[in-house]
């Protein structure tokens, strides 16, 4: 698709464009994985990517904080535009860029560290607090609004991998947060989770788009219709349509979206 | 569920409540004018049957895309189902409250015997209003043995209001038969009497949908 697929409210004066991709190519060796993909993503905003295995929904989202750049044989690309500033500009280190956009696996990976130390960590590195009081603060205002505050509040120098998958998730969630990211990437981020766990982090992501802009990757069409206010429907490296969920959900434009929304795909 | 989706049904359930409110609102303004025997006052009566159709569209859409975005089963899919079929028998018992309005004002005239006339309408349309009160009531309460409490309340007022109808239909044949020339006018009456006894069988329905919905069983019309 050359042209730039924006959503139909985007003439909406509250709608905000938080990133911007243009013409974004990736290649793995000869492979090419994404094609011309252009699209804006708006901020405090939840955007669903859905799509089949291998559609490239995944190597997009690691194209918005530059984690393809650590494989080997991957040739990127286009521009993704965030704040105005291309973050595949020379002059940008990609450090800064993870920083400013945090990523949240489908595993729950906390570190072999407390619970404490796992939200404290990147921001001493980061030196965005020192130790002390105002760690203590800024650990226990990610813990609260990641909803596990009041679970481990008593129990922080316990390790993080003492904690059930869903709070080992949201621990991730309040590591990622500590840092004051604008953007959160989340990788299919409940696929590894029962259903009470999904549905706490769902609902931490509704409270989460309220300060941040959130991009997430999911298998379950259900949660992308729960969740997401945007939808973007990817098929062989292509965006194939991006819109409002609703619109994406009850009337797609693209006959190939609806065939994969109700099950029809080949 | 997540709240958006609670957010969701509490819209949904309210704009139903407020369609159902016209509805009794105007059955009340009637069951006034006849017990004043103001029978002029019916023509301040309004259904607003086109914006009712409107609202029902609204929460129509609304539901489908309840349906769409939150794939609700058990409790949650019966009550999307019923809340569908809901509004459409809320329009009907509009229209049959609309039609019963206009049919009387049409028909009551000083030559018919309006004692009469009045005592048989009077309980008549105490009884559908009563029942299509309690239906909406339903809506807004969850409480399984209350839902259950009420719905039987509407079959037994649906239930008089049949009962009512039979016998209000056998004494307007005999005012007929000794009045022929105002036979038109006598079974226009019966026609609009017939409207309050529909009414009320639009409530039992709007019941046993709110009784699918909140305790389950299988799906009747």
């Amino acid at each position: 698709m050359n042209q730039t697929v924006t959503s139909t409210d985007s003439t909406n004066q509250n709608i905000q464009t938080k990133v911007k991709v243009k013409k974004l190519n990736l290649w793995y060796g000869n492979n090419q994985a994404l094609n011309n993909i252009s699209i804006e993503l708006q901020k405090n905003k939840i955007t669903a990517l859905i799509g089949p295995s291998g559609c490239g929904k995944s190597t997009f989202l690691r194209c918005l904080n530059r984690m393809n750049d650590l494989i080997t044989g991957v040739n990127i690309q286009g521009e993704v535009i965030i704040d105005n500033k291309n973050i595949y500009d020379k002059d940008i280190d990609e450090v800064s860029v993870r920083k400013k956009i945090g990523m949240v696996f489908q595993q729950p990976n906390p570190f072999p560290k407390s619970i404490y130390e796992n939200v404290a960590y990147a921001a001493l590195k980061h030196g965005i607090v020192k130790k002390g009081k105002t760690c203590d603060e800024l650990v226990e205002k990610s813990l609260i609004d990641s909803g596990l505050w009041n679970e481990v509040k008593d129990k922080l120098a316990q390790p993080g991998t003492s904690l059930s998958g869903g709070q080992q998730q949201r621990l991730c969630i309040a590591r990622t947060i500590a840092i004051s990211p604008e953007v959160i990437l989340m990788d299919e981020p409940t696929s590894a989770l029962d259903p009470i766990s999904t549905e706490k982090i769902e609902a931490l992501m509704l409270e989460l788009k309220k300060k941040y802009s959130i991009i997430t990757v999911t298998h379950n069409m259900q949660q992308a219709a729960r969740v997401a206010d945007y939808t973007a429907f990817f098929h062989l490296g292509e965006l194939i349509e991006y819109d409002e969920t609703e619109n994406i959900f009850i009337n797609p434009k693209v006959k190939k979206t609806e065939d994969y929304i109700t099950g029809r795909f080949g | 569920m997540l709240k958006t989706y609670e957010d969701k049904v509490t819209t949904i359930s309210e704009k139903i409540c407020e369609i159902g409110n016209i509805v009794v609102k105007a059955n009340k303004d009637a069951l006034a004018a006849l017990k004043n025997n103001d029978i002029d006052k019916l023509s301040d009566i309004s259904i607003p049957v086109k914006k009712l159709i409107l609202q029902s569209n609204e929460i129509d859409n609304l539901i489908v895309t309840t349906l769409a975005l939150y794939s609700p089963e058990a409790r949650d899919l019966r009550q999307m189902v019923a809340y569908l079929k809901i509004t459409n028998e809320l329009l009907r018992a509009g229209s049959n409250t609309k039609s019963f309005i206009k049919g009387f004002r049409r028909s009551y005239c000083e030559d018919i015997n309006t004692s009469a006339i009045l005592e048989y309408v009077i309980p008549l349309l105490k009884a559908s209003t009563l029942a299509l009160e309690i239906t909406i009531s339903m809506i807004e309460n969850n409480d399984e043995q209350t839902i259950e409490e009420n719905y039987n309340r509407v079959i037994v007022e649906d239930s008089k209001t049949d009962d009512l109808y039979s016998m209000i239909e056998k004494n307007i044949l005999k005012l007929i038969s000794k009045h022929l020339e105002l036979s038109k006018d006598y079974f226009d009456l019966l026609s609009s009497f017939r409207k309050l006894e529909k009414t009320a069988d639009r409530a039992s329905s709007i019941a046993n949908l709110l009784l699918f919905a909140n305790l389950g069983g299988e799906l009747q019309s």
